[in-house]
């Protein structure tokens, strides 16, 4: 049941995930854990217990896996729907 | 190009691992989780394993780990078995239980 790799972790499931996300511009870093998911939205619950919308496409997040790797993804690379990302979409990285 | 049906099974079950976390303190989150279930699967043209198929309502995704989300009963009209209705929408489901009634005659 061990499939989620650094490299695809673009086609698989975000929800449960522990995740650091900081803003490309910026420096408000968020630490929580992947709640939810939209199209163009993440939504995060923080370490201190608010739930959080990011825009995928603004933030880098770093993920850490179920094998305690860390994952640095750009934003931009995670938009589109859960269910859509899980077709296709890898390519560059 | 065919892994992506194994990546939507290890998808499920994640899923409905996170549903069974939260179901409790926060069941909008476990009947997100149970209604993306759905969408992966059809998505993928995968089966959900057994193990998780009886646990979430087929119509809406309602996970049942959610308390007080089902309700269930066992009649024994037309033939055994447990119903589960979903009290969300109202979906019934019924498992038949006749191999186990004999097994425990058998017992007896």
């Amino acid at each position: 049941m061990k499939t989620l790799t650094p490299r695809n972790i673009l086609r698989h499931e975000l929800l449960g995930l522990r995740v650091k996300a900081r803003p490309s511009k910026g420096d408000r870093v968020h630490v929580g854990e992947v709640v939810g998911e939209t199209r163009n939205m993440l939504r995060i619950l923080r370490d201190d217990g608010r739930i959080i919308s990011l825009p995928k496409e603004a933030y880098f997040f770093e993920f850490q896996l179920p094998s305690n790797e860390k994952v640095l993804v750009d934003g931009k690379m995670l938009v589109g729907r859960p269910e859509e990302r899980l077709k296709k979409r890898v390519r560059r990285w | 190009m065919r892994d992506y049906r194994r990546i939507a099974l290890d998808r499920i079950a994640r899923l409905m691992e996170f549903a069974k976390r939260h179901a409790v303190e926060r069941p909008e989150l476990a009947r997100e989780a149970g209604k993306l279930v759905l969408r992966i699967a059809r998505k993928a043209r995968v089966r959900i394993p057994i193990r998780y198929k009886r646990f979430i309502c087929r119509k809406c995704g309602t996970p049942f780990y959610i308390p007080g989300s089902f309700t269930v009963r066992v009649r024994d009209r037309r033939s055994t078995h447990v119903v589960i209705r979903c009290k969300t929408c109202g979906y019934i489901k019924r498992i038949p239980a006749i191999r186990e009634k004999r097994a425990k005659s058998k017992t007896k």
